[in-house]
C-alpha cells in the first residue's frame, strides 16, 4: 500500500508509517549517466551549517549515525537509513538530492523514484521521469523536514549548475581543485584525497581510488568470521531475507575491489557502514522485505501518554529546569526567573536582534524565473527569460529594479467575451528588469509549468502567467448550471501559470468516478473531459430543502490527468 | 472525555518573554514591573492576574499625532500571568530588539514592551494616499516587539544594487529605520481614463536595511474595524 507521491505532495511521516527508523531508496538511471546521490542535513535556515551532515559517498554517515548511506541494493541506485529520533535538534531538514556525474542533463534520465520503506514495507514512493526536467544537472528529489513533526515532501526541483549550485544553495562551498564536494573537509577528520586515504578514519574514498583494500575487521561481539571480504556492490543481489540478523552471511563471494577502511570508525558494530556500492550485511540495513526489521523502533500505537498538558495546580507555563532555577511556587508562580532583566532572551527563546528574528523570513534567491518564496508569495525574476509577465492587477507587493507596470487590455473582442462569460481578468503587464513579488490576500500560490500542454483554470484563480502562454475562454455546456453554461480559462503553450487557492488544495487524479463541486474546482488538466452530472430528482423539486449539492462536474480522461480542488467554495 | 486529540495544543513551557504559540498566536509571560503595550482588543486569553488599561495617558500623549482621530489603539497590560494575543489569525512574528530600531506599520503592530522607546511617525508622502491613514510606530531599544502579518512575511534586503526597492504600501509591515523612504507615483496619463495597472503608488526604499512585506494587500485594521 505504498502511497504515490507527486511533485509537491507532502505528508507527515506519522501518517505514512509508525516507524521512526526508515529506509530511503533512490533509483535513478539514464543511458550513459552516473549519478551522485546525497543527503543534506540542513538547519532551520535551510543551510548546511554543519558539514558533517552532508551525507554522500565520501562521508556516508552523520556523527551520531542518524543518517547513513548504505549503497546500492534491492534495486535502488542508492539507499539511506534515517533514524528520525536520533537526528539532533539542530538538523531540521534532510534534503535528498541527485546530481549528474560528468556530462549529461536530467532530461536524459529514463525514470526514477524515491521511496520510503519502513519495517520492510514500502510506504511511500515518489516517481519521476526525465520529462519533468530539462537541462538541470542536479535535482532535489525529496525533503524530510521538521515542522512540529517530521514530514516528507516530494520536491523534484532541479538546478542547472549541478552539485556546485546545489551546495551554494545550501550555503556550502566547493573546493577548487577537488571535484568531490568540499564540505567533507570540514567535518571528516583525517580527510585525504583518494589514494592516500586507506587508513583515514571515518572517510571512505570512492571505490576506484583505493590502493590498499584492507580486510574488514568485524567486531568480535557478533562472532563474525575474520576477514570476510566485502561484497561487490553493483552486482550484489539484493538481500531481502532478514532472517539472518546479526549473523554475517557465510557464503560471501570474495572479491578484492572496493575495500573499505570504514571499520575503524565504529568498533561496536559488526560491519558498521557499507562503503558505496557494497551490500550491507543483514541486520544492519533494512532491505525491503518482511517487517520486523527494526525491533524496538516501532512506537506502540496508542501508547502515548494521553495528556501532556501541564498539571493543573501550576498552570502558568511549567518552567524547564535549566533556565529557571526557581520552582514555581506561590511567591513566583509564572515561570519567570527572579530579577531577570526585562526583555533579555531567556533560554532558547530567541537570539537577540532583529536580524536573527527575521532570518527565517529572508528572501531566498535561486536564479530561477519563478520562485515561491513561501506558500503565499511568488517571486518572479523578469531578467530570466526576458519576457514580460501578465499579473492580476494590484497583486504586486514589492519590486526591485526597473520594472514597468502597464495596463493590459483584453482587446475589444476579449472584453465582450469576458463580460459575457464572467471569465475576465484585470491584468497588468510587468516588464523590464528586476524582481517582482506577487501575492494576493494571503492565498496559497502554486506554480504550474506548462510544456506545450494545456490546463483549464477558473479565471478568478489565476494570479499571474508568462506572456508567452495563449489563453482563451472555454465553454462547458450542460443543463442545470445557472446561466446555462460554465466558462473557464484555458492556458496553452510553454510557460508558467500561477494558480491561487484559498487553503491547501487537493489534487485528484482523474478516474472514472471523479466529481467536483463547480464552485470549488480550481483547475484541471485540459486533457480531461468535463461532464455535468446533475442529480435532479423529482423529490427535490417537490419538497423544500435539498442537499445543496445538485450540480457537479464529472471528469473523465486518460490516466495522468488531474483536477485541483480548493477547500473553499466561491 | 477523550482529550488526546487536543492535548497537542497545550502551551509549551515558557522560555522567553514573548513566544509564538502556533503561527498566529502570541504568548507573553507577564510579570509585574514589566508592562506591555498591546493593540486594544487583541487579547484572546490570559491566565493569572493581568490588568488592562485602555488608552493610558502616556500613550495618548505619545500618540497625539495619530491621524485616526479616535485615540490611540493601544492598551497597557500589567500584572503577572500568561497573556495570549492574536489578530484575526494573522501570522505573528516576535522580535527581540537588541538596540535595534524598527519602524512598524501601526496596523501590523501587535504588542511591545512598555520600556522601549517608541513614537508615532508620520510617513512622508503617502499619508494622503493610503486609505487607512497610514501611521507608523518607531520602536527602538532592547526588548520584545511582536508584529502581525497576513501570511508568512518576507524580508528583503535593500541597497543590494543601485535600484530602489518599491513596496505596495498596503503590503508593507515594517522596515529598519535608516532607510530613506519616498513615495512614488507610477500612474501615467492612461491611468486617468481607467486603464491603470492597479499599482498606482509605491514606497521606494533606498539605503542599507531591510523591509518586511506581507503577502497580502489587505491592510484593513480588523481590531479597529470591530469597534
Amino acid at each position: 500500500m505504498a502511497r504515490e507521491f507527486q511533485r509537491g505532495h507532502k505528508a507527515k511521516i506519522s501518517d505514512l508509517t509508525a516507524g521512526r527508523d526508515l529506509y530511503i531508496g533512490v533509483q535513478i538511471a539514464g543511458p550513459g549517466l552516473t549519478f551522485d546521490i546525497s543527503c543534506f542535513g540542513l538547519d532551520a535556515d535551510e543551510r548546511l551549517s554543519d558539514d558533517r551532515y552532508f551525507i554522500f559517498f565520501n562521508q556516508p554517515k552523520s556523527p551520531e549515525e542518524a543518517i547513513q548511506q548504505l549503497g546500492a541494493q534491492a534495486g535502488d541506485t542508492e539507499s539511506f537509513r534515517v533514524t528520525l529520533d536520533s537526528i539532533p535538534s539542530a538538523i531540521q531538514k534532510l534534503s535528498f538530492t541527485a546530481t549528474v556525474d560528468g556530462a549529461g542533463q536530467m532530461s536524459q534520465i529514463a525514470s526514477g523514484y524515491l521511496r520510503i520503506v519502513a519495517g520492510g514495507e514500502e510506504v511511500a514512493r515518489y516517481s519521476f521521469s526525465g520529462a519533468e526536467f530539462s537541462t538541470e544537472r542536479a535535482v532535489m528529489l525529496g525533503d524530510f523536514y521538521l515542522k512540529d513533526v517530521w514530514r516528507f515532501a516530494a520536491v523534484g526541483q532541479g538546478f542547472d549548475g549541478g552539485l556546485d549550485a546545489l551546495l551554494k544553495n545550501f550555503g556550502g562551498e566547493v573546493a577548487e581543485e577537488e571535484p568531490a564536494p568540499a564540505p567533507a573537509q570540514g567535518g571528516a577528520p583525517g580527510f585525504a584525497p583518494p589514494g592516500g586515504a586507506a587508513a583515514a578514519p571515518g572517510f571512505a574514498a570512492p571505490g576506484g581510488g583505493q590502493p590498499a583494500p584492507q580486510p574488514p575487521q568485524p567486531a568480535p561481539a557478533f562472532g563474525a568470521p575474520q576477514g570476510t571480504p566485502p561484497q561487490p556492490a553493483p552486482q550484489a543481489p539484493p538481500q531481502p531475507v532478514p532472517a539472518a540478523q546479526h549473523t554475517p552471511p557465510q557464503a560471501m563471494p570474495p572479491q578484492p575491489a572496493a575495500g573499505s577502511p570504514q571499520m575503524h570508525g565504529a568498533p561496536t558494530i559488526a560491519a558498521p557502514l557499507a562503503p558505496p556500492g557494497q551490500t550491507p550485511p543483514p541486520g544492519q540495513v533494512p532491505p525491503p522485505g518482511p517487517p520486523g526489521q527494526f525491533p524496538g523502533q516501532q512506537p506502540p500505537f496508542g501508547g502515548q501518554v494521553p495528556c501532556q498538558a501541564p498539571p493543573a495546580p501550576a498552570p502558568y507555563g511549567q518552567p524547564p529546569a535549566q533556565p529557571y532555577p526557581g520552582q514555581p511556587g506561590p511567591g513566583q508562580p509564572y515561570g519567570q526567573p527572579q530579577g531577570a532583566p526585562q526583555g533579555v532572551p531567556q533560554g532558547q527563546g530567541g537570539a537577540p536582534g532583529v536580524q536573527a528574528a527575521l532570518a527565517q523570513y529572508r528572501e531566498a534567491p535561486t536564479g530561477q524565473r519563478w520562485t515561491p518564496q513561501n506558500p503565499r508569495l511568488m517571486r518572479v525574476d523578469l531578467g530570466v527569460g526576458g519576457q514580460p509577465v501578465l499579473a492580476r492587477q494590484g497583486t504586486m507587493v514589492l519590486y526591485q529594479g526597473k520594472v514597468d507596470f502597464s495596463y493590459k487590455g483584453a482587446g475589444f473582442r476579449g472584453r465582450i467575451v469576458g463580460n459575457a462569460t464572467g471569465q475576465e481578468m484585470q491584468l497588468m503587464r510587468c516588464s523590464g528588469q528586476g524582481q517582482v513579488f506577487l501575492a494576493e490576500n494571503a492565498a496559497e500560490l502554486h506554480p504550474i509549468e506548462l510544456q506545450g500542454d494545456a490546463i483549464c483554470v477558473s479565471a478568478e484563480s489565476v494570479l499571474a502567467f508568462d506572456e508567452s502562454l495563449q489563453h482563451e475562454v472555454r465553454r462547458i455546456e450542460g443543463h442545470g448550471i445557472p446561466g446555462g453554461a460554465l466558462f473557464t480559462m484555458q492556458f496553452q503553450g510553454t510557460g508558467t501559470v500561477i494558480v491561487k487557492t484559498e487553503g491547501t488544495p487537493v489534487v485528484l487524479p482523474v478516474t472514472p468516478t471523479t466529481f467536483a463541486d463547480s464552485n470549488a474546482i480550481v483547475a484541471w488538466s485540459a486533457g480531461s473531459q468535463v461532464i455535468i452530472s446533475s442529480q435532479v430528482r423529482l423529490r427535490r423539486a417537490a419538497y423544500p430543502g435539498h442537499s445543496g449539492e445538485t450540480v457537479n462536474l464529472q471528469f473523465r480522461g486518460a490516466p495522468g490527468n488531474f483536477i485541483v480542488v480548493q477547500p473553499y467554495e466561491v | 472525555m477523550d482529550q488526546q486529540l487536543i492535548t497537542g495544543y497545550a502551551p509549551a513551557p515558557v522560555a522567553a518573554r514573548m513566544e509564538n504559540h502556533g503561527a498566529s498566536m502570541l504568548k507573553v509571560a507577564m510579570q509585574s514591573g514589566q508592562d506591555l503595550f498591546a493593540r486594544t482588543g487583541s487579547m484572546v486569553a490570559y491566565e493569572g492576574f493581568v490588568q488592562y488599561e485602555p488608552n493610558p495617558p502616556a500613550v495618548r500623549q505619545m500618540a497625539s499625532q495619530w491621524l485616526t482621530g479616535e485615540g490611540a489603539p493601544l492598551m497597557r497590560c500589567s500584572g503577572d500571568g500568561l497573556l495570549y494575543l492574536a489578530d484575526y489569525g494573522a501570522n505573528v512574528v516576535c522580535i527581540n530588539l537588541n538596540g535595534d530600531s524598527l519602524s512598524v506599520n501601526g496596523t501590523n503592530l501587535l504588542a511591545f514592551d512598555a520600556h522601549l522607546q517608541w513614537g508615532v511617525e508620520r510617513v512622508k508622502g503617502i499619508a494622503k494616499f493610503a486609505g487607512q491613514g497610514l501611521f507608523n510606530v518607531g520602536v527602538s531599544g532592547t526588548g520584545w516587539v511582536a508584529l502581525t502579518s497576513r501570511g508568512t512575511p518576507i524580508v528583503v534586503d535593500c541597497g543590494r544594487g543601485e535600484d530602489e526597492t518599491y513596496v505596495d504600501p498596503d503590503a508593507l509591515v515594517a522596515w529598519s529605520t535608516g532607510l530613506k523612504v519616498k513615495g512614488k507615483r507610477s500612474f501615467k496619463a492612461s491611468s486617468l481614463i481607467g486603464r491603470g495597472s492597479g499599482e498606482a503608488y509605491q514606497l521606494g526604499f533606498s539605503g542599507q536595511g531591510f523591509v518586511v512585506v506581507q503577502p497580502s494587500e489587505d491592510s484593513t485594521d480588523r481590531l479597529r474595524a470591530r469597534g
